[in-house]
């Protein structure tokens, strides 16, 4: 086997001639399209090595902003795609190595480019199914959060009862502790009732919403909503229109709004339900 | 809530700039997309294979695994976060001895970070310490001499179980909530380690907490774009209004106020618990939420209750 037996694999779309010409990936190795015939389905990889790639932080974020570029680049010119995670690698394998005795194609053994020709082959009617059903959307990504030093005493209910009137430092400091404890459960019940509307509203618009970690938080926030947003590319601007209505009803909300990106969060393919 | 805003304002515009996004995009992309058959690849976003750091990005993470979200993960990564603890113990002082010890957390409210953070508990003879096993860094620390008061309480998780935690009280007013994997049994041991020196009432008011009128499983019929879904979740009736919340929302898709709920009715037809099971409550701007349970009955007669001046059906 030669030093670049494996695939890396960065999304699966519709077979469009051209569709990587010039476009570069990690480490800027050149990316190609690997046609599956018959299913009108392709691969967008390059060749690679069988292991994956592994680093230190600041080589991986670059690695992680290469393939996102490259992948949008190709989803921006086929309107859809099934974009993968990071370091996918579909590897050779050897006839003798591994057998389980299933007839699987897909496991059986072969080039990288026979396995994952085959796999595609098998999978085709599913990630066409997919593909049709991710066709034209985006994924929008949508973090709220309040900040309560901006919460006006309306929000808070807080109480005007002054610490700085009270003369033991000890007693001070508990009251500035229940002062902000109260004021954290006001923002957490205020957080509640803007996320079910806005959380409504959105799903208005959008196709699909699905809750995800945040990245960014300051100290002084409380969460509201994080989300992935399935989004028709001709409804961004409802989303962002929802949002600045939200923004001029309570000030105190801080809202990031990335994207559009290829529509990672709802790419799964079947056989990531089974796992 | 709040409709009909007139005015036209701008629409907010996404950024793609890297220089924003770029930790999402790790997140995304270390986590999310398409997985191919797991027999046909070599690695995917195989954790122990990534910086420290860049797991650290990799958005609350810790309160997924807690709440059990990306399962997948939660193996990789405690595995790994136990080979750390057995690494690394507490470095004690001069005379001072381990009481007990037990992963656990810190609720970390003041910093860069908002949330939980987690590590080891150890509780020694002098000292309740937070220690973080990689990168090694004790996450929060109080002198036994200095804590006032210790109580479990419960929290309720986005999952919606109930976990006990541990609230510190200390001598200068401030506080500390600690999770644990055994707080019944840290909670007596410190409380033996204080031996006699901890103020019997808390003292700080414990957080409001609503007394439910009625709550449990609810499926509510979310309206969406492509039509109404239906979703399983908890309910819970207070006196401040209903409230529902799905188990991987982290907040409720749905929050009526009291004041809003303008009446409850049952429906005719199958929900997801059945024929007959479902019902709507009315509020007062005109909209409905549509919802279904096993006991509808209790629910609308709890909400017709809590509400007696609105109509029922």
């Amino acid at each position: 086997m030669s030093e670049r037996d494996a695939l890396y694999v960065y999304a699966l779309l519709p077979d469009r001639a051209g569709a990587a010409d010039g476009v570069t990936g990690i480490d800027g190795l050149p990316l190609r399209l690997l046609s599956v015939p018959g299913t009108g389905l392709a691969a967008l990889v390059h060749d690679a090595p069988a292991t994956p790639y592994q680093g230190g932080d600041e080589q991986v974020r670059r690695w992680v902003d290469e393939q996102s570029r490259a992948v949008t680049l190709v989803w921006e010119r086929t309107g859809g795609l099934l974009p993968t995670t990071f370091n996918v690698l579909v590897a050779g394998h050897a006839p003798d190595t591994g057998t389980d005795g299933d007839a699987d194609t897909a496991d059986g053994a072969g080039t990288a480019e026979q396995r994952l020709t085959a796999w595609v082959t098998e999978q085709a009617p599913k990630i066409n199914e997919q593909l049709a059903a991710l066709d034209g959307r985006c994924e929008l990504r949508v973090e709220i959060t309040l900040d309560r030093t901006a919460l006006s005493a309306d929000d808070t209910g807080a109480d005007a009862a002054d610490a700085a009137a009270v003369r033991s430092a000890g007693l001070r400091r508990l009251l500035a502790k229940q002062q902000e404890q109260q004021s954290r459960q006001a923002a957490e019940r205020l957080a509640d009732a803007l996320h079910a509307g806005l959380r409504g509203r959105l799903l208005s618009v959008a196709d699909d919403l699905r809750d995800r970690g945040r990245t960014h938080r300051a100290p002084q926030e409380t969460d509201v909503l994080c989300a992935a947003l399935l989004v028709r590319k001709d409804e961004i601007d409802a989303v962002g229109t929802l949002l600045s209505e939200l923004q001029a009803e309570q000030p105190a909300v801080r809202i990031r709004f990335l994207g559009p990106w290829p529509p990672y969060s709802f790419a799964e393919t079947p056989e990531t339900a089974r796992v | 809530m709040r409709c009909g805003v007139t005015a036209e304002r701008a629409p907010l515009r996404p950024t793609r700039d890297p220089r924003v996004t770029l930790d999402d995009l790790v997140e995304v992309l270390l986590n999310k997309g398409a997985v191919l058959h797991l027999d046909l690849i070599v690695a995917v976003a195989d954790i122990p294979l990534i910086g420290v750091n860049v797991r650290a990005v990799v958005a609350g993470m810790e309160t997924m695994l807690e709440y059990g979200m990306m399962r997948q993960w939660d193996e990789d990564t405690r595995a790994w976060a136990e080979r750390s603890v057995r690494r690394r113990g507490l470095d004690l002082r001069e005379g001072e001895s381990v009481v007990c010890r037990m992963s656990g957390g810190h609720l970390l409210a003041e910093g860069i970070y908002t949330g939980w953070r987690p590590g080891t508990v150890h509780l020694t003879d002098q000292r309740l310490v937070v220690v973080r096993d990689e990168p090694r860094e004790v996450l929060w620390q109080a002198d036994l001499d200095a804590v006032r008061a210790a109580r479990l309480e419960p929290e309720r998780t986005v999952g919606g179980e109930e976990r006990l935690r541990l609230r510190v009280a200390l001598a200068d007013g401030g506080e500390a909530l600690l999770s644990a994997q055994e707080p019944e049994k840290l909670h007596a041991r410190l409380t033996d380690a204080c031996a006699g020196r901890l103020d019997t009432p808390f003292p700080f008011r414990p957080a409001v907490e609503e007394e439910p009128l009625h709550e449990g499983h609810l499926w509510f019929h979310e309206p969406r774009r492509g039509g109404p879904l239906w979703r399983g979740g908890q309910g819970r009736l207070t006196a401040a209004g209903l409230v529902w919340k799905a188990p991987v929302d982290s907040r409720p898709a749905l929050v009526v106020p009291m004041a809003d709920i303008a009446g409850v009715e049952r429906s005719a037809g199958y929900g997801p618990a059945g024929e007959g099971t479902v019902f709507v409550v009315r509020t007062t701007d005109g909209g409905e939420a549509t919802l279904a349970a096993d006991d509808p009955a209790a629910w609308t007669e709890r909400l017709a209750a809590a509400r007696p001046a609105m109509g029922t059906g």
